[in-house]
């Protein structure tokens, strides 16, 4: 047995001698197919990543849109169903929910207006008819250069959306005929670190 | 340090990238009762091989991304993820990427389509009493189009006598919802009127027109006023 041992030993010494050493370390045909396969990989990867990061941009943008379709149809609602009861908290909301200019002249620019509803002693009730992102404006001849956004909203807020809103209301006034009041408002609604308010209110005419 | 960057890439980062792709494609698809059952299956059958691995790496001490003596498996395997992964990237640019890019190219088409058809539809002349009309046809469903012209040829046929003429330009419009097939959008026109001895008459309008598509293109259903009273 010893010697059967020494053999054996003999031989797997003399192997390696025998045949040259395979080179291990040397890229085969399947190392090359890997290697390729994992640079299509890694694009893969990298393209589906943008995919999803786009999409989710996509997203976000869509579900601000639809926050910020809702936030001018609650401020136009206030708005269309002001009545002689109502006026003082329904301005202090509306006041509330507007920045920039218009939030400076707010007082000034509703105050006809309530005075108005509240000599008349008018009950009115409003309904928003249609609201959308505009997406098409052809300004009035002479507003061409007008920017959209004003350069005070512009510094304070991250994004500004035109919004339209159409709406009617009836105003029934004691002994006279019930007047129905067609609105066709564009909003601007600028988002404030997060809160969304009305930058701008234009009644088309 | 050679088998410690083939254990992380083959053992490791491999059966990972497909469970991963798995997982995106159930995402995009919003997770169908297909693709849950298809992807349980093939995720159980990568976490199956992951452990078969584990267990022959303790027995043997050798795994399948240090076995020298199987680069044709090891191919195999690179093989699947690599499929995986474009598979998701495949599965993610058709179901978003190019979903998302219709949808906003559709937004600006149909906004262009319903200005046109709302100024056409109140539009008149009566020296070319058919031209605003056949403008508004070209761009509606047939059988939309067949009633509109039933319904507007009488009343050209007024103001075509009475020498009435009316012309309309699109002040704003925007969307109100945008599916795959539908659309509705609204349009806000500035309208005025002409009528022979008499001062022109200029009036908003809001007009509410909705779309459908039809064989790849957007075509008008319907063009109603918007305001309910």
């Amino acid at each position: 047995m010893p010697e059967e041992r020494s053999e054996d030993d003999a031989a797997n010494i003399e192997a390696p001698t025998a045949a040259p050493p395979a080179p291990d370390r040397a890229v085969s045909g399947y190392g090359i197919a890997s290697a390729v396969l994992g640079v299509v990989a890694v694009i893969a990867v990298i393209a589906a990543t943008v995919f999803a990061l786009n999409h989710r941009a996509d997203v976000q943008d869509r579900e601000h849109k639809t926050r910020v379709l809702q936030a001018a149809a609650d401020w136009a609602s206030v708005l269309i169903n002001m009545n002689a009861g109502n006026v003082t908290s329904s301005v202090q909301k509306l006041h509330d929910g507007t920045v920039g200019k218009l939030n400076e002249d707010f007082e000034a620019t509703v105050t006809p207006f309530t005075q108005l509803v509240q000599k008349l002693q008018s009950q009115t009730t409003g309904q928003i008819d249609s609201v959308s992102i505009e997406s098409l404006h052809h300004p009035a001849p002479g507003q061409e250069d007008k920017p959209d956004v004003a350069p005070e909203v512009a510094a304070v807020a991250s994004s500004t959306d035109e919004v339209l809103v159409v709406a009617t209301s009836v105003s029934q006034n004691a002994g006279v005929k019930p007047t129905v009041v067609r609105w066709n408002l564009r909003l601007a609604v600028s988002d404030v670190q997060g809160k969304l308010l009305i930058s701008k209110l234009e009644t088309l005419r | 340090m050679r088998n410690l960057w083939r254990v992380a890439v083959f053992d490791i980062l491999v059966p990972l990238a497909i469970l991963a792709g798995l997982a995106y494609i159930g995402v995009v698809l919003g997770w169908p009762l297909w693709w849950a059952a298809v992807g349980a299956v093939l995720a159980v059958l990568v976490i199956q091989s992951s452990v078969v691995n584990f267990l022959l790496y303790r027995r043997d001490g050798v795994t399948l991304g240090t076995d020298d003596d199987r680069p044709g498996l090891r191919a195999i395997v690179v093989a699947l993820a690599t499929a995986a992964v474009v598979a998701a990237a495949v599965v993610g640019y058709r179901s978003w990427t190019v979903k998302d890019q219709t949808l906003n190219g559709d937004m600006g088409t149909v906004v262009g389509i319903a200005s046109s058809v709302a100024e056409a539809s109140a539009t008149f002349t009566p020296g070319a009493p058919n031209a605003s009309i056949d403008r508004a046809v070209s761009l509606m469903a047939p059988e939309r189009a067949d009633a509109y012209r039933k319904e507007f040829d009488g009343v050209a046929k007024d103001l075509t006598k009475r020498g009435v003429s009316g012309q309309a330009s699109t002040i704003s419009a925007g969307v109100e919802g945008i599916s795959p097939t539908m659309a509705s959008v609204a349009v806000l026109l500035r309208g005025t009127q002409n009528a022979p001895g008499q001062p022109p008459k200029s009036a908003i309008l809001a007009l509410r027109v909705t779309l459908a598509k039809e064989q790849g293109r957007w075509l008008v259903t319907d063009v109603m006023p918007i305001n309910s009273r």
